[in-house]
């Protein structure tokens, strides 16, 4: 057992343990440069404790899927992120082609959370489900377009190899391509984790909501399930940007998950920057911003082609 | 191929005691089911065996000449009996029904008419064995299609499906004529060995080729007989030409490339292109369809076209010489023919259960049926998860292995690395196909039931076991690929002609242990989840309520999100070519569909046709003088070009 990928491990577990802090992160950051006070970059740990001593509603309407969809969230979730070599070394799960099986976990969570939103009978939470599977549809080539530029970089199938040792070693030759698509990255971010200017996390009302109109009905320990999925998702797709601007696999383990955690924390930071600087897109063009990040890293593409 | 030929005879025996038994419907419908699952049984046999070992050398004399089974063969016709078998089961619960109004006999007899032809297209050795095993096929399917024909859309669908599937088969007789022509010989074996030579019109072969089977298969932009025919075949055919009968043009496509050697590489190109085109815009119409079996035919149009791309990218690793490239591309292709053939045979029998408990295939007029049919609803489900190709089933894998062959093809070097950014089309299918089903399921099982409540017509009982048999396989391939991808690799091997295999076989067979761990990680995930969410305190305090309807509860079901407006926005962002065209109406949203190919340019061009075939007719008087007329300036124009041809 001496190559336990004991530094894969930890680094996961500081994962899943720094993520509900990261929409903090960004909140707090964006109430400091609009001049407010905010909320304790802490909130959403108080928020989960607190969900999760509460008690439940369930509509009439709902069957067994309306259970099942934070639970096949979460644990989709979960494995997408044991997918991710967050040490810059090795993932705990790796085969050719993983990078496929990421994106097929994302989606399988979302697959399940748009059929429980359908399962209530409530237009609101239908149109929350409509929204969330548009705005995937064009985020997802945007995703996976980065991903085809960081296995032509590197040569790599897997994205063990393509987040290590061949990425360190791409950027000298490749590094414009890798700044495009790091770019492209952060779009997807902030489309797949809800924030401006795609989808407000701190809108009030139900009708221009996305992703939180699409859980109106779940409480308790259930939407407990949903946030905390939702803090993961965010630190993955930070870990995503971050890694490749920031390859670590060079550097000794500690260090290279002290460097994972900084990262986060910068892109959160950048985050709260971006939600403070701009405004919400109107729905319709939200998939015109997705389609340009889908451009961004097709520029990358041609020249690593060339 | 003793068994095979045994196996065949049980069919057809099957399905004549059905049509003689007519009378006596309780016995006609034993005999019939029974005779086709051990028909279907005793020929899958008779297949497996010649699965793993390569076709023996051709015997010179006897049936073998005829009609043979190497690998390839045995693989679609495992899949063709496996799946033929569930619908054999399904179709005589599905048809008991119409009994009293109809002859359900002939329509069992066709059908086992039909699965005849359909392995018969897929062991054919020989040009004209080939090609009347095609005929007896696409004429059993026609007869099949046209069978509820006193509807005139019904009649319609016929006439397209017919006009297309007979341009296909004018396609192949032109290739298989250029192709014998060129090197003397009527069996495939003769065909095999002429390709060591030049003598083989390739450029000729493969062009005819592709436009014949991708016609059959139901390629943009030769599906257009697909969507109409598929809706209007009885459920359990619905589940035989989407599943089945598109693969015989998949077939032919591979057996093609076996015969003919690398094919060129325009033609992988193209193919590839072809691939991704009917990938996006089959799941984009498909997104617009109210009719809940046009939305799955459509979804047909999508998945041949993932089989293409995985074919396509495999054309050009062969055309390429790059051998794992080829092998991975050919592998996901034969894979996702199987896979499909599970999954949309259950989404057919679904939608044919759907049909019977609620009476209507509109969409948007159903919901809630999970708690009338939970059966029903629980294989749909995994039907849904299967063919948007998300882990831990069956279609994952297949499409798993064809997005490695594209990026495997961005790892070389030179002008195949652009094969890779199909990747990134395969991906927006698959995230438009989730958006798809997501709505299907959410709107059809989920909610409460839209508008007037149906009356109770009926339960789906007898239809479920051949679901969940279905479902059930879609699971085992997805869990364990080892039971399909060596085999799939091999035979991939062989239509390659690709001797070393080992390195792309051992690499294949450690990617299908890490899936089938992921598998097991995530169910021990979900069972973690589960049982802290179990732990929590709020098992004890779960209160039960309506909806919540952000202070104005909705009383109606006809409030609820429909399908319409589910796609609605994400159709709207791709204007024209989404195949649809969104009215805002005073109380509502209405979509109106229509096929890009088939309403906005084949009928308008037959239609012009048409006008002007019918000036034409002006010259065609009745009257005798008026032909002699016509003879006599013939006769003169054609000795003037004589003259002029001699004085020049």
């Amino acid at each position: 057992m001496s190559d336990f990928p004991y530094y894969s491990v930890l680094a996961l577990l500081a994962v899943l343990i720094v993520a509900p802090a990261l929409p903090g992160i960004a909140n707090r950051t964006k109430s400091a440069l609009t001049g407010r006070r905010g909320a304790p970059v802490l909130q959403l740990y108080r928020d989960l404790a607190r969900l999760w001593r509460k008690g439940v509603v369930y509509s009439q309407t709902t069957t067994a899927i309306f259970r099942l969809g934070p639970i096949v969230l979460l644990a989709a979730t979960l494995l997408a992120a044991a997918l991710l070599p967050l040490d810059g070394r090795r993932a705990l799960l790796s085969f050719p082609g993983d990078l496929v099986a990421f994106a097929g976990l994302l989606g399988l969570g979302r697959f399940g959370m748009a059929l429980a939103a359908m399962d209530t009978g409530s237009s609101f939470e239908g149109m929350g489900a409509s929204r969330e599977v548009t705005v995937a549809s064009f985020a997802e080539p945007a995703l996976f377009l980065c991903f085809i530029v960081l296995v032509l970089a590197t040569g790599r199938l897997d994205l063990t190899g393509m987040y290590g040792l061949p990425l360190h070693d791409a950027w000298p030759v490749a590094a414009p391509s890798l700044v495009l698509a790091a770019g492209s990255l952060f779009i997807v971010t902030l489309a797949e984790t809800c924030r401006v200017p795609v989808d407000d996390p701190l809108t009030h009302l139900e009708l221009t909501m996305i992703h939180e109109v699409m859980v109106l009905d779940h409480s308790g320990p259930d939407l407990a399930l949903i946030l905390y999925a939702g803090a993961v998702k965010m630190a993955l797709f930070a870990a995503l940007v971050a890694g490749v601007l920031l390859p670590r696999a060079s550097q000794p383990p500690g260090v290279a998950i002290a460097a994972l955690l900084l990262g986060l924390v910068v892109v959160a930071v950048a985050i709260g920057v971006v939600e403070s600087v701009t405004s919400r897109l109107r729905m319709n063009r939200v998939p015109q911003l997705l389609i340009a990040a889908s451009a961004l890293a097709g520029f990358a593409l041609i020249l690593l082609l060339r | 191929m003793t068994l095979l030929a045994l196996g065949l005879t049980l069919v057809l025996l099957a399905g004549a005691a059905a049509r003689l038994l007519e009378r006596r419907a309780g016995m006609a419908d034993l005999a019939f089911r029974w005779g086709m699952l051990t028909g279907c049984l005793t020929g899958i046999a008779g297949a497996v065996q010649a699965l793993g070992s390569p076709e023996a050398a051709a015997p010179t004399a006897g049936p073998g000449v005829w009609f043979g089974l190497d690998p390839l063969s045995a693989w679609f016709t495992v899949m063709f009996l496996g799946v033929g078998s569930t619908i054999a089961v399904y179709g005589t619960h599905y048809m008991a029904r119409e009994r009293p109004r109809r002859q359900v006999g002939s329509a069992h007899l066709l059908l086992a008419v039909l699965m005849i032809g359909l392995t018969g297209v897929v062991t054919a050795r020989t040009i004209v064995a080939f090609l009347a095993a095609w005929e007896v096929m696409a004429i059993s399917a026609w007869l099949l299609v046209i069978f509820d024909r006193e509807h005139a859309e019904v009649r319609r669908a016929g006439l397209v499906y017919l006009v297309l599937t007979h341009t296909a088969t004018i396609a192949l007789f032109g290739m298989f004529a250029a192709w014998s022509g060129a090197i003397g010989g009527g069996t495939f074996a003769d065909l095999a060995t002429a390709a060591l030579d030049d003598r083989t019109p390739v450029a000729l072969v493969s062009t005819l080729g592709l436009i014949g089977f991708g016609i059959k298969a139901g390629v943009v932009p030769g599906h257009i007989w697909l969507p109409g025919a598929h809706a209007a075949a009885p459920s359990h055919i619905s589940a035989l030409l989407s599943g089945v009968m598109l693969k015989v043009g998949i077939y032919g496509l591979l057996r093609m490339v076996m015969l003919l050697g690398p094919p060129p590489v325009w033609w992988g190109w193209l193919v590839l292109l072809l691939g991704l085109g009917s990938a996006v815009l089959g799941v984009l119409w498909a997104l617009a369809q109210h009719d809940l079996k046009r939305l799955l035919a459509y979804h047909s149009v999508e998945n041949i076209g993932i089989i293409l791309l995985g074919l396509g990218v495999g054309a050009l690793g062969s055309a390429y010489n790059q051998p794992v490239v080829a092998l991975l591309g050919v592998t996901g292709a034969l894979l996702h023919s199987l896979n499909h053939s599970l999954f949309k045979s259950l989404l057919f029998f679904g939608a044919g259960a759907v049909q019977r408990v609620a009476g209507t295939r509109e969409i948007d007029r159903l919901g809630g049926l999970a708690r009338r049919m939970p059966r029903t609803a629980g294989a749909f489900l995994i039907a849904s998860i299967a063919i948007v190709g998300l882990p831990p089933l069956n279609g994952f894998l297949s499409e798993w292995v064809i997005f490695r062959g594209l990026l495997e093809a961005g790892g070389t070097a030179g002008t195949l690395r652009l094969a890779s950014v199909a990747a990134a089309g395969l991906v927006l299918a698959g995230a438009l196909a989730l958006a798809c089903f997501s709505k299907l399921h959410g709107v059809v099982f989920l909610g409460v039931p839209r508008g007037t409540p149906e009356p109770a017509r009926g339960a789906d009982h007898g239809l479920v076991a051949p679901q969940l048999t279905l479902a059930a396989a879609c699971i085992a391939i997805g869990v364990l690929p080892v039971l399909v991808l060596p085999t799939a690799t091999r035979i991939a091997a062989g239509v390659l002609h690709e001797p070393d295999t080992a390195g792309v076989m051992s690499a294949v067979a450690g990617s299908a242990t890490a899936i089938s761990l992921a598998t097991l990680v995530l169910l021990a995930l979900g069972l973690m989840v589960w049982g802290l969410r179990a732990a929590s305190r709020a098992r004890e305090i779960v209160r039960s309520g309506t909806t919540w309807g952000c202070a104005f509860p909705s009383t109606t079901g006809r409030a609820q999100h429909t399908a319409s407006s589910y796609a609605a926005s994400l159709l709207s962002v791709f204007g024209p070519f989404s195949g649809s065209r969104q009215v805002m109406g005073p109380a509502g949203l209405a979509v109106h569909v229509a096929d890009p190919v088939l309403d906005r340019l084949a009928q308008p061009t037959w239609d012009r046709v048409r006008e002007t075939a019918f000036r034409l007719r002006r010259i065609q008087t009745g009257r005798i003088v008026w032909y002699l007329t016509y003879v006599i300036a013939a006769l003169l124009g054609l000795l003037l070009y004589l003259w002029w041809g001699a004085a020049s």
